[in-house]
């Protein structure tokens, strides 16, 4: 039995500071700055907003031609990928294995925890619950599609379980439900249009009709509506190092990339990586109106060069959508460990940069992490004084 | 990783000045020449803003020395 953990508008509930600041509020997440001028499609919206017609993903002139007091808030990408963080830990600490495709969803089995909780779904659900610590909609079913199926059934603080096929389940179901997986989301409208209006109606189709009229999509979500899916993929616990650099004053262009080269040695200094190489990053900050921005890297390659990891993230820093007040970046996944082989005839200038590089470990060995410092200019042209340079771990 | 902060950083310093605002007196330096005074004003548009009148001054030593008076805090700071 695969279970389903459900906190609607969970973005919005971080951006607003609680689930409290939503009551009675007309308030939608604003557009991403990234957006297209002409689209500019709003995020989550709340209860209130939504009873006035407002709904995810509407063009910011329709939501507010149909809710002209609607307020809209900037997410914040940093704090809710923190929230949900710490909620999937605890999940974790209650021994689930967790899958979670975005911010609001998770899943894990509870076959494996049903002897820990007293044997049924509903002990493993009143455990995840608690492990949750804030109100959720967890639903209970063979497959995921259909446990986040109940879970949007369900009233909030209550646990469905579905104890009859997923099929017959579904059958009964709005298509609407497809628009939670982005790769069968883009065909809700069509078929609504075409007057299949429930995954029942889908699935008595054969998929050699489905397959001709709507691709690889249509047969994926024909699959979803028989009641197949895939078992969830438990993520890896992470080991995650964080760096973050106080900018002081809101900053851009050279002093921002400054930034940016001293959080790459910090983060590369320190011990925990064990020489390992980064096979991914994450940069975000806190931009100056109050909301953050946050982008994930993946290296072509593992690597634990700093220049290259600087050529690779710096391009990022121009979708800033506004200047930044902290910037911070931590780590993705490890690689394995930088080699230690050399080449047989060793370049001079790389045989001296192993000296050095060994110098340095001896060094921080002898005398601690302060040890091997270099100067950086981070902001050459500022009127401060103190926000001209500053000390950062030396990495060659 | 520890290590890495920030240099120059102020310091705090006890300043005489006369009536004028004009340091005289900085621990235990006689201010002989101000050499410049400038104003930063920073950060206005946020919680924390910043106003400092900047002093580069030289002691009967020949010290070069640069203080500031923090105009919010009324506090005054070494930088130099």
């Amino acid at each position: 039995m695969i279970v389903c953990i459900l906190l609607p508008r969970f973005e919005l509930v971080v951006a607003v500071g609680g689930l409290e600041a939503l009551t009675g509020r007309a308030v939608a997440l604003a557009p991403t700055a990234g957006s297209a001028a002409g689209r500019q499609p709003i995020g989550e919206a709340s209860g209130a907003a939504q009873a006035l017609g407002v709904r995810a993903g509407m063009t910011l002139g329709e939501a507010l031609a149909r809710c002209p007091e609607l307020e809209l808030v900037s997410g914040d990408p940093i704090a809710v990928a923190d929230a949900w963080e710490q909620i999937l830990r605890r999940l974790e600490g209650i021994g689930a294995g967790v899958e979670s495709e975005r911010p609001g969803v998770v899943y894990f089995d509870a076959s494996g925890l049903r002897g820990l909780y007293g044997g049924s779904e509903e002990r493993v659900a009143a455990a995840a619950r608690r492990a949750v610590g804030v109100p959720a909609r967890v639903g209970a079913a063979p497959i995921r599609f259909c446990a986040l199926a109940a879970a949007q059934a369900t009233r909030p603080r209550r646990t469905a379980i579905v104890r009859e096929g997923a099929r017959a389940y579904l059958r009964g179901q709005p298509v609407s439900l497809l628009a939670s997986r982005p790769a069968t989301a883009p065909l809700v409208a069509t078929l609504e249009r075409l007057g299949i209006a429930t995954l029942g109606d889908l699935a008595a189709m054969t998929r050699a009709a489905v397959a001709d009229r709507f691709g690889p999509a249509g047969l994926e979500a024909h699959r979803l509506a028989c009641g197949e899916d895939d078992r969830p993929r438990p993520r890896r616990p992470a080991e995650l190092l964080y760096e973050s650099f106080e900018l002081e004053e809101s900053s851009y262009g050279p002093a921002l990339e400054h930034a940016l080269g001293v959080l790459i040695d910090r983060l590369l200094a320190r011990p925990e990586r064990r020489g390992r190489t980064l096979r991914g990053a994450t940069l975000a900050a806190k931009l100056v109106d109050g909301g953050s921005w946050r982008t994930s890297v993946a290296f072509r390659e593992a690597l634990a060069d700093p220049r290259r990891m600087r050529l690779v993230l710096a391009p990022r820093l121009e979708l800033l959508p506004a200047p930044a007040l902290v910037l911070a970046l931590s780590t993705e996944r490890f690689g394995a460990a930088t080699g230690g082989q050399r080449s047989l005839i060793a370049p001079a200038v790389e045989l001296r940069r192993e000296r050095l590089r060994e110098a340095v470990r001896q060094a921080r060995a002898a005398a601690g992490a302060e040890a091997a410092l270099r100067v950086v200019a981070v902001d050459l042209a500022s009127r401060l004084p103190e926000r001209r340079v500053m000390l950062a771990p030396f990495e060659s | 990783m520890s290590g890495a902060r920030r240099l120059g950083g102020a310091r705090a310093a006890r300043v005489q000045a006369d009536a004028g605002g004009t340091p005289i007196r900085i621990d235990r330096h006689t201010v002989t020449q101000v050499r410049e005074s400038w104003l930063i004003e920073d950060r206005w548009w946020t919680d924390q803003p910043l106003r400092r009148r900047y002093w580069e001054l030289v002691s009967e030593t020949g010290r070069d020395i640069v203080v500031f008076h923090d105009l919010l805090a009324g506090s005054w700071f070494r930088q130099r």
